[in-house]
């Protein structure tokens, strides 16, 4: 299923009288939130604790399709913990236990009953660090096509194509699909990564810090991509970097010591915060 | 075509496909239990089969002289079976090969771990690593072939075939295990225990003596005696080069004897002795001899390797 | 002052060390030298023309025409020399002239006999005949007996100017005459007296001739060992030959009480002013045409089956069951090894199981591999195989096994240790795509981990293929057919090596093929590891991505 560019001058979901659940903390200016429809993500009460550990607690939020995401807060605040609890990436982490209520699509990603794949690859996800793997750039690319079955190498090649000009890297790597995607830079790995996780058609985003590993220029290029990709795509991204949570978020979440603090609007959080502590975290007197 | 924000694909499994993955994951799981049940199962039997074996030689009622005696006539009526100058023999090849191959290999260890240029060590490492790679047949027919005659020319021995010749070659042979641990023990011992103690205005041998080498020491310990383990259990070396002679040299000093191995002794007359007879049961209890020294050895350097990770060295470098 | 000694001591700490360095390479050097340089000259050396015939007939290699003609050239260059030896052997080796006298008349009796039988000769005339046959016999022998040249030359004077000689004319009998005439041509040039010592010297040339030319032509019938059908095959071998033909090892008493003092003898003097003396220089100066030796490659040592004893031929049976050995025992070891590396790093976490079956894959790496030996004839040999029927006493099957065994903790250790090196990132990212955990491992970690686990897996079959101890009771034989079933013993160059090496006796005669095998054996395992060297740089750069 090909990936259309929705047309944006098409009016808008207007599904605005629907009753919409209200953030912990967020402000209550409704009009810009009434551009984005209903939460495709919602947590309430959430809690995931690595054994005695807690790794975040009680989250109550929302995100809402088609914008973007991002949470903020100062180093082992748990907002990686939560976005990876979003696709259960963290059933790896041995030990960890998940309590509350973490929906996706109106599914508790949590039931027992979930189907992993499904919806990991609905829910992609991108990671602090590029690691493509030791493949071909259109291996890495068509692999997730190929886990969901596809083989046909007309359809492959035509996804990967797609994919790698979404991410913005088909100009730079069209000649050499088959070399070694180690053998990008730093930049062009991350993207790949997001052309990678395109490629499973996901309807969500998840972006570790994606850009902390790289430089400035890679960063302004993956920034630019994000703001494209959010018009078809709902994107949480996980930052520490205020000024990128700035840049390019709708709504921003702040997180600390495990727990989710405010939530809101990037505009009002970044000018008008409700809580102490995130004026002190915004302002850089701690963190 | 949905909306981009359709989610598409049911996010629950149906009942049939939970089960279906739930009993791939077990039978898989169950599948792979059981290969990595073979290498238990391996030890087990070995045991168990050494044991059963050697079973009937311990219920003979000749036990007792097993270890008191050095008599070993396995074959004349009444048969003797005294492994002791057996024993003794393994021990002087084996401490013999140790007093050349620990101070040459840890000396050679601290040269490629802290004197020589990191691209040389590249090279060397794996040149060494090839010597413990030659099968001890082609050392045994060096020792045998060239080293005995060598030997009987030029230093006046009856035999060249004797306990000197059995240690220098199997120092040879151990020499690469002690490197390779002692090397990576050291090296584990990280820069910044040399950096501490250069800083204190030691030299370079004083600070690897003082500090870098006791720091490093279960690694190096462990290196020893895995090297010591290969030393032991080596059978074609020693079976060609050891002379096989079943005395106890004398006078004990006297390495120029020839002496003979519990393996050798194994290796040289399992072939010709009938099966069941108390000699058969006999050689076996040998191999279970041979068996328990290795394992307790095996145990020892584990442990040693178990507290070495607990020193303040190496525990450095994993942080 | 103590600076100065400390910096002494630091120098003295840094030089003993890296002379430790220097000692090992020395003793590499010193154990592969001798193996490489005599091993080498088993597949390159100077072969003679025996070497050449000796492929066509044990071997059926190379150009039999050619080979044939060339024998032919060497056989007219050796003429001579056989012709020398056969003429004085006539004054010399009596015994054989006595035979040959014997059989004469011996025949000549018989053919009167048939006369009388068939009725053209009386009885009585045929009796007469025989008696006067015999009298000439008797002098005959008398004058082979006779150490006094004067008697000698008397009696054969009897007989040639016998007034009987015209009565066996035509006859068998008449050989006695003609044996005769040589025998006095003898007589006139050698000294008589000194006949015993000539026999004694002429048997140990004619044998060292055999051994260095091969059997004399039209000689003895085909011997029954082939190494006494071939003379020299290598130059080498026919230059020492010569150097023991021309000069003749002595001991002699030097200083009363002393051991006896080794001297050389030329041979030739021995045999001074008699017509063999010319034998020596000719073979000194003649050797190259009746050997005619040409550098060879003999690269079908390789695969040439060996002669008993590994006398002639090659090591192609040994490194056939070697390989085969080592590869069932890959085949049964390698599947085994990588999932149990992967159940350990995938599935298991830290737990009592883990401790367990950690101290196990240690316990096997430290068994001894005599102990494997032991554990194979007890379990494999005469338990197993026989339980389900499929052999009974050592196999290729049972010694594969016994290696697959010893090598497991090899292929355990190295694909755990590679795959626990598979960053973790890779995982994650495969299964944030939403592949499963099989797929994950068989698609991203596997390969991510291939250069470590084929490196386990190529050290662990150098390993198996250099052990001899776990095949000396349950797979190995030093002679046998080419190996084909594994269900039966074959066998293999580590042991072959051995048993070169230590008791065979007619291996020590041919040394090179004795390093030649060890070579074959070491070059086998170091290539092996060579070659996981290269593949481990490769595919290391290639994931690198260079």
């Amino acid at each position: 299923m090909p990936i259309e560019v929705p047309n944006t001058s098409e009016p808008e979901d207007k599904r605005l009288s629907l009753p919409r659940p209200v953030a912990l903390g967020a402000v209550g200016n409704g009009q810009s939130l009434a551009d984005h429809g209903q939460a495709i993500i919602r947590s309430r009460g959430f809690c995931l604790c690595y054994g005695d550990q807690v790794g975040v607690k009680n989250i109550d939020m929302e995100v809402y399709p088609r914008s973007v995401t991002s949470i903020i807060g100062p180093s082992g605040c748990g907002k990686s913990t939560f976005l990876r609890s979003i696709n259960r990436m963290n059933d790896l982490v041995p030990n960890a236990r998940a309590e509350g209520v973490l929906e996706v699509n109106g599914q508790d990603v949590y039931d027992k009953r979930v189907n992993l794949v499904n919806l990991r690859q609905q829910v992609g996800m991108v990671f602090q660090r590029p690691n493509p793997f030791p493949k071909s750039i259109f291996d890495n690319v068509a692999y997730g096509p190929r886990v969901q079955g596809i083989r046909r190498a007309a359809r492959l090649a035509e996804i990967v194509e797609r994919c790698l000009q979404h991410a913005a890297l088909w100009a730079e790597v069209k000649d050499d699909l088959r070399k070694s995607a180690l053998a990008l830079s730093g930049g062009q790995q991350q993207r790949l990564c997001i052309a990678r996780a395109l490629a499973t058609e996901p309807k969500v985003l998840l972006m570790d810090e994606p850009c902390s590993a790289l430089d400035p220029v890679a960063t302004a290029r993956i920034e630019e991509l994000i703001a494209r990709l959010k018009n078809d795509y709902t994107i949480v991204i996980v930052t520490h970097n205020m000024q990128q949570a700035a840049r390019v978020s709708d709504r921003t979440a702040f997180f600390c010591l495990g727990e989710l603090i405010e939530c809101g609007l990037t505009r009002d959080m970044f000018t008008t915060p409700q809580k102490r502590q995130t004026e002190d975290y915004i302002t850089g007197r701690f963190g | 075509m949905a909306a981009a924000t359709d989610f598409d694909r049911p996010l629950l499994l149906t009942p049939g496909q939970d089960m279906l993955g739930w009993i791939t994951l077990r039978v898989g799981l169950t599948l792979l239990q059981f290969v990595a049940l073979t290498c238990v199962l391996s030890v087990l039997f070995i045991f168990i089969f050494i044991v059963k074996e050697a079973l009937p030689f311990f219920t003979s009622g000749q036990v007792g002289e097993m270890f008191s005696s050095a008599e070993w006539y396995p074959t004349s009526d009444p048969a003797a079976f005294g492994v002791w100058a057996m024993i003794l023999g393994s021990v002087y090849v084996t401490v013999g090969a140790m007093v050349i191959a620990v101070p040459l290999g840890l000396l050679a260890a601290v040269f490629l771990s802290d004197i020589v240029p990191f691209g040389i060590r590249q090279v060397v490492k794996p040149v060494i690593e090839l010597l413990a790679a030659i099968p001890s047949v082609a050392y045994g027919f060096f020792a045998v072939l060239v080293f005995a005659p060598w030997l009987q020319d030029n230093l006046g021995v009856d035999s060249g075939k004797n306990i000197l010749n059995c240690s220098i070659i199997l120092a040879v042979m151990a020499v690469p295990t002690i490197v390779s641990i002692s090397e990576d023990a050291l090296s584990a011992a990280g820069r910044d225990l040399r950096e501490g103690a250069y800083a204190l205005g030691a030299t370079r041998a004083e600070a690897l003596c003082m500090v870098v080498i006791p720091a490093a020491g279960g690694g190096i310990l462990s290196g020893v005696i895995l090297g010591m383990m290969r030393a032991i259990g080596e059978t074609m070396l020693v079976w060609m080069a050891s002379g096989n002679a079943n005395q106890i040299p004398h006078p004990w000093y006297d390495i120029t004897q020839s002496v003979r191995t519990m393996t050798a002794t194994i290796a040289g007359e399992m072939g010709e002795t009938a099966k069941n007879t108390t000699h058969y049961h006999a050689l076996f209890a040998i191999g279970l001899v041979l068996l328990a020294i290795t394992f307790g050895l095996n145990l020892t350097s584990e442990a040693l390797m178990t507290r070495g990770r607990g020193r303040p060295g190496t525990a450095r470098r994993k942080a | 002052m103590r600076t100065f000694i400390r910096r002494v001591l630091d120098r003295l700490f840094t030089s003993i060390a890296g002379l430790s360095i220097l000692l090992m390479a020395a003793a590499l050097v010193l154990v592969l030298g001798p193996i490489i340089v005599k091993g080498a000259s088993a597949v390159f050396f100077c072969g003679t023309v025996e070497f050449r015939r000796m492929q066509v007939h044990e071997f059926n290699s190379g150009d039999t025409e050619a080979v044939k003609a060339e024998t032919q050239r060497c056989q007219e260059a050796r003429k001579p020399a056989w012709e020398l030896i056969e003429l004085f052997s006539r004054g010399i080796d009596t015994d054989r002239l006595e035979g040959q006298v014997k059989d004469a008349i011996r025949e000549y009796d018989k053919q009167m006999r048939n006369r009388v039988e068939a009725g053209s000769l009386g009885a009585q005339e045929a009796r007469n005949l025989r008696a006067k046959a015999r009298r000439l016999r008797d002098f005959m022998l008398d004058a082979l007996e006779t150490t006094d040249k004067a008697t000698a030359l008397r009696r054969l004077k009897d007989v040639l100017d016998s007034p009987d000689r015209a009565a066996l004319q035509a006859t068998a009998g008449e050989e006695l005459f003609r044996l005769a005439e040589q025998y006095k041509a003898t007589v006139e040039t050698v000294d008589l007296t000194r006949r015993d010592d000539y026999a004694a010297a002429l048997a140990e040339t004619r044998t060292l001739l055999t051994r260095l030319l091969g059997p004399a032509p039209g000689s003895a019938p085909k011997a029954a060992l082939a190494q006494f059908r071939y003379g020299a095959t290598r130059w080498d071998q026919a230059l020492k030959l010569r150097d023991e033909l021309l000069w003749r090892e002595k001991y002699v008493p030097d200083q009363p009480g002393k051991p006896l003092k080794k001297t050389r003898v030329r041979r030739a003097d021995e045999f001074a002013n008699t017509k063999l003396a010319a034998l020596f220089p000719m073979i000194d100066q003649r050797l190259e045409k009746m050997l005619n030796p040409r550098s060879t490659f003999y690269w079908r040592f390789f695969t040439d089956d060996s002669t008993p004893g590994h006398f002639f031929g090659g090591v192609g049976p040994e490194a056939i069951g070697t390989l085969m050995l080592t590869a069932i025992a890959m085949l049964l070891a390698v599947p085994v090894g990588v999932m149990t590396a992967a159940y350990l790093i995938e599935c298991m976490r830290e737990s009592l199981a883990l401790r367990v079956l950690r101290t196990c894959i240690n316990t096997l790496a430290g068994v001894p591999s005599i102990v494997f030996g032991l554990f194979g004839l007890a379990f494999f040999v005469l338990w197993l195989l026989p339980k389900l029927s499929l052999s009974n006493g050592p196999s290729a099957l049972a010694g594969a096994m016994t290696l697959g065994m010893l090598v497991l903790p090899i292929i355990i250790r190295a694909s755990e240790e590679a795959l626990r090196a598979v960053p973790p990132s890779y995982r994650e990212a495969s299964l944030a795509l939403g592949a499963g955990g099989l797929r994950t491992f068989v698609k991203v970690s596997l390969p991510a981990a291939m250069p470590g686990i084929l490196t386990g897996i190529i050290l662990a079959m150098s390993r198996a293929a250099g052990e001899t101890a776990p095949i000396l009771f349950t797979a190995a034989v030093a002679v046998g057919p080419w190996p084909g079933s594994p269900l039966k013993p074959c066998r293999a160059l580590s042991y072959a090596s051995y048993d070169m090496a230590v008791s065979d006796k007619l291996a020590a005669q041919v040394p090179h093929n004795q390093a030649g095998m060890v070579l074959t054996l070491v070059v086998l395992v170091l290539l092996l590891n060579i070659v996981a060297i290269v593949i481990r740089s490769r595919l290391t750069r290639k994931l690198r991505g260079t």
